[in-house]
């Protein structure tokens, strides 16, 4: 044991002696019985989960499934990225970064929990990667090799994540490998691997053990040189990612979703170099809503991204996705891409004193912000349900019709009132009782804000809702009925708005 | 206009059942400018709340503009009200900030330039406020208030982050809007800025 190791040691041991908190004897072994409570109730669907991933998958679904797959890996290394990966907690970034501790020793506790991280989602993406290539013999095997190649990549991608950290040229292969993820994930959803993939899902197990094999040593190698770089990475990098850790632990342990918006726009634009532009001459309320559509334009890349993932439903159609998933993933889609444009609005829900020094009226106020939302989660809709039509699944949506796009429009005023309050709710209400059912506590406040907001929405998209879970050739009715619900539920909720200025 | 710009009687304030304001009267006209003083927990930022229609009454009754106060628009197009930091827009400039309350509030006292100018702003019209120093985004904030045309200006600590050069020249702001027909009612530390207005206390047995 070397002396820096002890010194670490020794600070963390001394820190343990002074917190309140100890751990003892009964809480381990409350947590070990857990554990293995869990692990024992999750075993026996996820064995059942396992034997129906035995024998050959279907070559049509193939591609959108690695596509799917691509994608879930690029957003574990985005996510990754953004939150540093390696931080430290709040004091230890404070008092012992910045001290003559072995920086490696002081990170490795950082280090090894990314790790088991890192481990977990690569056993999902390894379960999802056979799912999608199926296992048509010696299952035992294929699912150990699908499992070593998800870990391996997942393992392999944060070691990448955390040399980035300490150097810009591996930022740069980290970005690289990203795009090439998502590149793959196009090629794979227009069917160009169709061959690639049929072979790669009969491959013979000596063939998926070497590339097995493969990908572990790739990954240790990555692994042995992000810990070398532990050492290496600036210490206001590190401080930075604690900070930010700091904040969204905050907003986690006060059950504040909301707080993890405002520290993402915040270190956003705290970033940004900025040049000013005239306002427009505008009747107040519209003046006043501007802000989302200027914010909007600064951020061309949030604005790309919203529309490439038009595509997403119909990947998941390719995929087989039931028709009520595809609907869930088409009126989602558009009220997270609504939610997406209502910042002022959130801002002055959380904090009305700007609102308040502005003045306007908060019914003018909502109606006039409410025109960003229901113009982009419009286009949201009515771009992924043209994508539905063009994909021709065969079947549910896009089937029987090409008239589906028609909804889109419709159902937009509905989640543009259904953003618009769930960005104003009040935060959680912790003093709310928690309700005892057969299943399990259900504590009332978190639900009741969940559900704040995706009820209006879902209200008035009720009939859209209907027609895209259960479709069937008879849209003129539900498109009827969702013109009106798609008006008046809007045009209540700004009538009976309560609340400050500003909206 | 109403000659009689506050009224309040008898008003008492409690929270968390504690008695912060009891048995309050101020009046108020139009053109005075009114710095509440005393000590922290004097229940000088209360009373402007109160004002403000931000805080219930236990007792007592507050007129403004010979009504109750109302956290709604119409009172807030006469009334600013500048307590902590406002939370900035995300993706704004200073600049476009000034820009927005003036596009919001045509008959604005100055212009978005003159305000940059008079708060000492320019140069750092092109910052988000969050890059901003405490004390200069305290300016964007008086900026704000000021730059919007209103009637009755209640403030709390004005003077939070300011420097001793700039509390002067807030104080040739404020008798400057009071000369224009406006009124304020600001709670404040600075020896200064109480100097040159009527000085109350908001609890009974507190020098004013």
């Amino acid at each position: 044991m070397t002396e820096s190791e002890i010194s670490v040691r020794s600070v963390r041991a001394f820190v343990r002696s002074r917190s309140r908190t100890r751990s003892s004897a009964v809480d381990r072994y409350v947590t070990a019985f857990c554990v293995a409570m869990f692990l024992a109730v999750l075993g026996d669907p996820l064995s059942g989960v396992l034997a129906g991933l035995a024998g050959p998958a279907d070559p049509a679904r193939m591609g959108a499934g690695v596509a799917l797959i691509a994608m879930a890996l690029t957003g574990f290394l985005a996510a990754a990225r953004a939150a540093g990966p390696v931080m430290l907690s709040a004091p230890d970034a404070s008092w012992l970064l910045l001290s003559p501790l072995d920086r490696r020793r002081l990170l490795g506790r950082t280090g090894r929990a990314l790790v088991l991280v890192a481990v977990v989602a690569g056993a999902v993406l390894g379960l999802g990667m056979l799912a999608v290539l199926g296992a048509p013999d010696r299952l035992v095997w294929r699912l150990l090799g699908a499992l070593v190649l998800g870990v391996s990549a997942s393992v392999g991608g944060m070691a990448l994540a955390v040399l980035g950290q300490a150097s810009q040229s591996w930022q740069v292969w980290l970005t690289a490998a990203m795009a090439a993820l998502l590149v793959l994930a196009v090629v794979a959803v227009s069917g160009q691997l169709r061959t690639v993939l049929a072979i790669a899902a009969s491959a013979p197990l000596p063939a998926v053990a070497a590339a097995a094999s493969g990908a572990a040593l790739v990954s240790a190698l990555l692994v042995r040189q992000a810990w070398a770089s532990l050492d290496k990475i600036p210490a206001p990098v590190l401080v930075t990612a604690s900070t930010r850790a700091g904040h969204v632990a905050s907003a986690a342990a006060g059950v504040d979703p909301g707080g993890f918006t405002w520290i993402a726009e915040d270190n956003h634009w705290r970033a940004r170099k900025l040049t000013s532009r005239r306002w427009p001459s505008l009747p107040a309320p519209f003046a006043l809503a501007w802000q989302d559509w200027r914010r909007l334009a600064r951020r061309p890349g949030r604005l790309a991204t919203m529309f490439a993932a038009v595509a997403l439903p119909a990947v998941l159609a390719q995929a087989g996705g039931s028709p009520a998933a595809l609907g869930a993933a088409v009126l989602v889609g558009g009220l997270a891409v609504a939610a997406a444009s209502t910042s002022g609005a959130r801002r002055d829900g959380d904090n009305p004193a700007l609102a308040r020094l502005i003045g306007v009226g908060r019914r003018p106020a909502l109606a006039a912000r409410a025109l960003l939302p229901a113009l982009l989660s419009g286009a949201w809709t009515t771009m992924a349900l043209a994508g539905l039509t063009l994909a021709g699944t065969g079947a549910g949506i896009g089937a029987g019709s090409e008239s589906w796009w028609l909804f889109g429009p419709l159902v937009a005023p509905a989640l543009a009132a259904g953003a618009l309050r769930m960005v104003r709710r009040s935060p959680v209400d912790h003093s709310l009782p928690v309700i005892e059912t057969a299943g399990g506590a259900i504590p009332l406040g978190p639900v009741l804000w969940a559900a704040t907001g995706v009820d209006l929405a879902l209200i008035g998209c009720l009939p859209a809702a209907i027609a895209l879970t259960a479709p069937s050739a008879e849209m003129g009715a539900f498109l009827a009925a969702q013109a009106v619900t798609g008006l008046a539920v809007p045009a209540g909720y700004v009538w009976r708005a309560k609340g400050r200025a500003g909206g | 206009m109403y000659d009689l710009i506050i009224n309040v009687e008898d008003l008492t304030v409690e929270l968390g059942g504690n008695p912060v304001l009891q048995g309050m009267n101020l009046t108020v006209c139009a053109g005075e400018t009114v710095a509440v003083v005393g000590p922290n927990g004097s229940g000088k930022s209360t009373l402007l709340r109160c004002l403000a229609g931000l805080q219930p009454a236990a007792s007592g009754e507050v007129r403004v503009f010979g009504e109750p106060p109302a956290d709604d628009g119409p009172f807030w197009r006469r009334v600013a009200f500048l307590a902590d930091e406002p939370a900035w827009y995300p993706g704004l400039t200073a600049r476009e900030h000034l820009e927005l309350m003036a596009a919001v509030h045509p008959e604005a006292r100055m212009t978005v330039e003159a305000a940059l100018d008079v708060f000492a702003l320019a140069e750092r019209a092109d910052a988000a406020p969050l890059n901003l120093s405490t004390g200069q985004r305290q300016r964007l904030s008086l900026a704000a208030a000021l730059l919007r045309p209103s009637t009755l200006l209640l403030l709390d600590e004005p003077e939070r982050g300011l420097d001793a050069d700039f509390r002067a020249r807030l104080a040739d702001l404020l008798d400057a809007y009071t000369d224009e027909g406006g009124t304020v009612l600001m709670a404040t530390h600075d020896p200064g800025l109480a100097a040159r207005a009527r000085r109350i206390a908001p609890s009974p047995g507190v020098a004013a």
